[in-house]
């Protein structure tokens, strides 16, 4: 990035207010000009964000991270424009659109960090780590000790292998989501419910403070 | 033990105790997104606890706050660093 383009895509953005819900769904000329900025916008953000997570890429060149950054940028795209009538201008455009774009760019990062690798869904134990160190103090290890056990007795199994893949294997979330078929979504309100069980569980051996936890989605 | 068990580090132990109330599912976080970066933008200490509570508990809705951040912040010529120190406090 920092190219004559990259410039020219910065001063598009900073060139509001414009109407662009206005210019997206007005045909013409004007429209079309609005759809060739906003390309430039989003490959703005799919380049930003596809270089940030780069290093999950091991050795990823040039010509791929642009492969995934235009991908994504025209993903993201389309996906907006069948939104853009739902805008509803609590932010600028060009921040609402740039969401958009870094969402896409992410998930296309991360499932491409994790195509070859395999991820383990098996419903395993769940150890305190003997070997964290002096500044694991008593204290943090009888906590440890305690979350291990409630993942047992608290935890549904799925809700125990979601956990630990997206938790303690550090599974990207929309990798999991892809790979068993379900959404981030779906996931993130498994591990909420996993979350709540676990420190409801932990309130009740005075591992933590009172279960405050009511509700939820 | 078992040939699959795990170890429990230290961060993941924090990562499986966080609190996740109050409750904001991803599309909710993703809906609001853009109106909590311009908005701390403005100013970083603008209450949102609910999207706080969410990117703390959920490392990919952060990564993609912070990198919005950044990148409006560039468009604008704002210092960002007030948003992020905000979001790093919440990690």
């Amino acid at each position: 990035m920092g190219d004559q383009a990259a410039d020219v895509d910065r001063a598009t953005a900073s060139a509001e207010p414009r109407d662009w819900v206005a210019a997206l769904t007005t045909p013409g000329r004007e429209r079309d000009k609005a759809l060739r900025d906003l390309h430039g916008l989003m490959l703005r953000a799919a380049r930003h964000q596809v270089w940030r997570m780069r290093p999950m890429l091991g050795n990823a060149g040039h010509d791929t991270c642009e492969e995934l950054a235009n991908q994504a940028a025209d993903d993201a795209l389309a996906t907006l424009l069948a939104k853009v009538h739902t805008f509803g201008g609590r932010s600028r455009f060009t921040t609402w659109a740039y969401k958009f774009a870094i969402l896409q760019a992410a998930t296309e990062v991360r499932r491409q960090a994790w195509r070859k690798r395999e991820i383990s869904l098996d419903d395993a134990e769940v150890w305190p780590d003997v070997h964290a160190g002096p500044e694991q103090h008593a204290e943090a290890a009888d906590l440890a000790t305690a979350v291990s056990r409630a993942m047992v007795v608290a935890l549904t199994g799925h809700q125990r292998r979601i956990a630990v893949a997206l938790l303690v294997d550090g599974v990207p979330i929309d990798v999991l989501a892809d790979r068993l078929g379900t959404s981030r979504g779906a996931l993130y309100k498994t591990l909420h419910e996993a979350r709540t069980r676990l420190r409801r569980h932990l309130a009740g051996t005075g591992h933590l403070p009172g279960a405050t936890e009511v509700g939820g989605p | 033990m078992t040939a699959n068990a795990r170890r429990l580090t230290p961060a993941a132990l924090e990562r499986l105790v966080v609190p996740t109330e109050p409750w904001l599912s991803c599309e909710d976080c993703f809906e609001a997104m853009d109106g909590y970066v311009d908005a701390l933008l403005a100013d970083a200490s603008t209450p949102a606890p609910a999207m706080d509570v969410h990117l703390a508990a959920c490392p990919a809705c952060a990564e993609e706050a912070v990198s919005l951040i950044i990148l409006v912040a560039d468009d604008n010529n704002n210092d960002p660093e007030p948003a992020l120190r905000r979001i790093r406090r919440l990690a």
